[in-house]
């Protein structure tokens, strides 16, 4: 048996407790640890991933401050143009810049071409207007530069003005930090539950096995030996088991060996008993062949019929020592009682016959299937039958039938006797009726005995 | 005519002088020995072994399964003074019989006379029950009011075959059919009845109050000897 005695320090390194405690701190002492590092992480990662799609999130029409300087340099360099030379120009602009809106406006306010034309614009710009549109368009959507044609107001040649969805200006689908940083969180508290999991998947799996151990039952009817772990809780848990099966073992040689004993003593005594009984019995019968008076032959059958009972009462007294000692071995399986009755009544029908008792059975053809050891139930049966024809054979009757007895079908057996009470059964009914009663216990029957100076009726029927 | 040869082990000088004289006196020849270890000497010539259980040496138990090996034919009783029914059951896996000490010498006598008949080493001559002459080695039923002889179908024979064997004894109505249709009695059949019905009208004087098969009510059918 390996089962050895650990030190407290022992105890705790190898304890379970222990070994999950180390695992919450662990995850205690990281929390500090952990955001910095997710910090740190999800810069480097937006690092990584800003340089590698750089080429990919390039603007399309370069950045607000080039188009911007781009706008007001073509303004300044078509001072003193023709209005269809500034057309020209910004159509040739539309060209390389096709999702910009371009319009201009000449020195009396009414508007020119626009590429493409916007119905909202006013023919004829008024100074409000020309105000209610910067304005509109001072950090609005889209991203508008109004440029004054020629570069300077002195020109007198009005102004023009570029539009373009700010979407041309933000670089797009690039997730953000926050995200990153998320995602690193998540994945180190995923692997903190990762670790519980499977931490406490091993116990479970350990704790399953010693219950399959426990409820699998080997040939000999205990649980076999588990196989030993590591020296934790669970592991000292099975070596419990262990030594637990071990002691079963033993208990049970122990018993068998006990009950062999007590089978072979028994068996030993009875035959001592009947051996010296069965001499005088047949120095009773040779007697009985001789001469004799009417006395003493009444003597002779006086004695013979005590033999008898000496016999049965030797034949109870060893079994019922047998069967409150749990030796007797029942086979329990259902079975139609109604045979066995049959079979057992057939064997009895003689001594009734002899005895001039009136037998009535009356049992239905269907079977009545109970649990039952055959030579159990036999057992009973004689008992009850040798009980009528010993201590109700004044009666000149026995009745089987079966019958509805607190609800259940159940076997009964009556007789015409003086009845339990009277004095004659006193003496010797004791002892075979309490192995009636034990018998039916083992097999779930139960027997009830309602008895008045008319006659008795012994009620078989299950207990549930 | 030679009478039917025993052979009987036992131990017990006072039973066994006993028990010898008796049958004997029966009209058997008896072969009794003390012990079973020369048992197998005498297997050939005797119809019947009716054995002790608790011997000196080898045991009733031993004997009787060696005997029954090599002469699986021959009755074996078991009269033995261990009555637990771990002994009967153990006993009677190979042995036809069980009976237990002490006992009544015309019992004894009743079962020697069950098992010869049954393994079909009865006494020769036919067989008289009322009216009827049976003789069984040759299967012929004779009526004697008649004279002439009496014919049975297949399962009749059976029937009336099986109680014979078992005369005098009551068999139920499960035990008569399963031996004779070998296969498991089915609640509420009315084969049997009809089949014993059929077979009244052939051998029984008047087939409504019967003289030969009695009906137990309740349990089965007897042929009383």
């Amino acid at each position: 048996m390996k089962f050895m005695k650990q030190s407290p320090l022992q105890r705790f390194r190898t304890s379970l407790l222990s070994r999950y405690v180390l695992i919450i701190a662990t995850a205690l002492v990281f929390i500090p640890v952990l955001m910095p590092a997710s910090f740190l992480a999800s810069w480097a990662v937006n690092r990584m991933l800003i340089l590698g799609e750089q080429e990919e999130y390039q603007l399309p029409y370069g950045s607000a401050h080039d188009l911007e300087k781009m706008w007001h340099e073509q303004a300044h360099a078509l001072a003193g143009a023709l209005p269809e030379e500034i057309d020209a120009r910004l159509t040739e602009l539309k060209a390389k810049y096709p999702d910009a809106s371009l319009f201009w406006v000449d020195g009396e306010g009414s508007t020119q071409l626009q590429l493409p034309v916007q119905t909202e614009l006013p023919e004829q710009w008024s100074a409000e207007d020309t105000i209610a549109f910067m304005k509109s368009g001072f950090n609005a959507d889209p991203y508008t530069v109004v440029a004054l044609i020629g570069g300077s107001q002195e020109a007198q040649q009005g102004f023009m003005v570029f539009e373009l969805p700010r979407s041309y200006l933000t670089p797009q689908g690039r997730p953000s930090d926050s995200r990153f940083y998320g995602l690193f969180m998540a994945l180190i508290f995923g692997i903190f539950i990762l670790l519980s999991y499977v931490f406490f998947r091993g116990i479970r799996r350990r704790l399953l096995r010693l219950e399959a151990a426990m409820t699998r039952v080997g040939e000999n009817g205990l649980p076999s030996p588990t196989d030993e772990g590591r020296p934790d809780e669970i592991g000292r848990l099975e070596q419990a088991f262990n030594r637990m099966v071990h002691q079963l073992e033993e208990g049970r040689q122990r018993e068998r060996k006990e009950e062999e004993l007590r089978k072979n003593l028994i068996a030993n005594l009875s035959h001592d008993l009947r051996t010296p009984l069965t001499v005088l019995g047949s120095h009773l019968y040779s007697m009985g062949k001789e001469p004799l008076s009417p006395q003493g032959r009444q003597s002779l059958s006086l004695m013979e019929a005590k033999l008898t009972d000496l016999d049965h009462l030797i034949d109870h007294l060893l079994s019922y020592n047998l069967l409150t000692s749990g030796k007797y071995a029942l086979s329990i399986e259902l079975q139609d009682v109604h045979r066995i009755v049959r079979e057992s009544a057939a064997a009895w029908y003689p001594v009734w016959e002899k005895t001039g008792m009136a037998v009535d059975i009356s049992l239905p053809e269907e079977p009545l299937r109970w649990t039952v050891d055959t030579q159990g139930f036999r057992r009973v049966l004689d008992n009850l039958f040798q009980n009528v024809v010993r201590h109700a054979g004044s009666g000149e009757y026995v009745g089987i039938h079966t019958a509805r007895w607190k609800g259940r079908a159940a076997l009964i057996i009556a007789d015409h006797g003086p009845g339990l009470n009277a004095a004659s059964t006193a003496k010797g009914a004791g002892l075979g009726l309490a192995i009636v009663e034990l018998l039916l216990r083992e097999m779930g029957l139960r027997l009830d005995a309602e008895s008045s100076t008319e006659g008795t009726r012994f009620v078989i029927y299950p207990a549930s | 005519m030679n009478p039917i040869h025993l052979l009987y082990i036992e131990d017990d000088p006072e039973i066994g002088t006993w028990v010898n004289e008796n049958l004997q006196d029966r009209g058997y020849r008896v072969t009794w020995l003390k012990t079973g270890e020369r048992a197998l000497d005498y297997a050939d010539t005797c119809r019947l072994a009716i054995l002790d259980v608790m011997l000196p040496g080898l045991d009733g138990f031993t004997v009787g399964q060696r005997l029954k090996k090599q002469h699986p034919n021959l009755p074996v009783l078991m009269l033995s003074a261990r009555a637990s029914i771990d002994d009967k059951l153990q006993g009677l896996e190979f042995a036809d019989d069980y009976l237990t000490k002490p006992f009544h010498p015309d019992e004894l006598a009743a079962r020697i006379e069950v098992l010869l008949r049954r393994s079909g080493n009865a006494s020769p001559g036919p067989l008289k029950l009322q009216h009827l002459l049976v003789h069984e080695r040759e299967n012929l039923i004779i009526n004697q009011d008649t004279g002439e002889e009496i014919l049975l179908t297949g399962k009749q024979f059976h029937i009336f075959n099986y109680l014979l064997r078992h005369l005098g004894q009551i068999m139920t109505k499960e035990q008569i059919y399963e031996a004779v249709w070998g296969e498991p009695y089915l609640e509420g059949d009315k084969t049997l009845m009809v089949h014993i019905r059929h077979l009244r009208e052939k051998i029984e004087r008047d087939p409504a109050s019967p003289e030969i098969i009695e009906t137990i009510r309740g349990i089965g059918y007897r042929v009383r000897a």
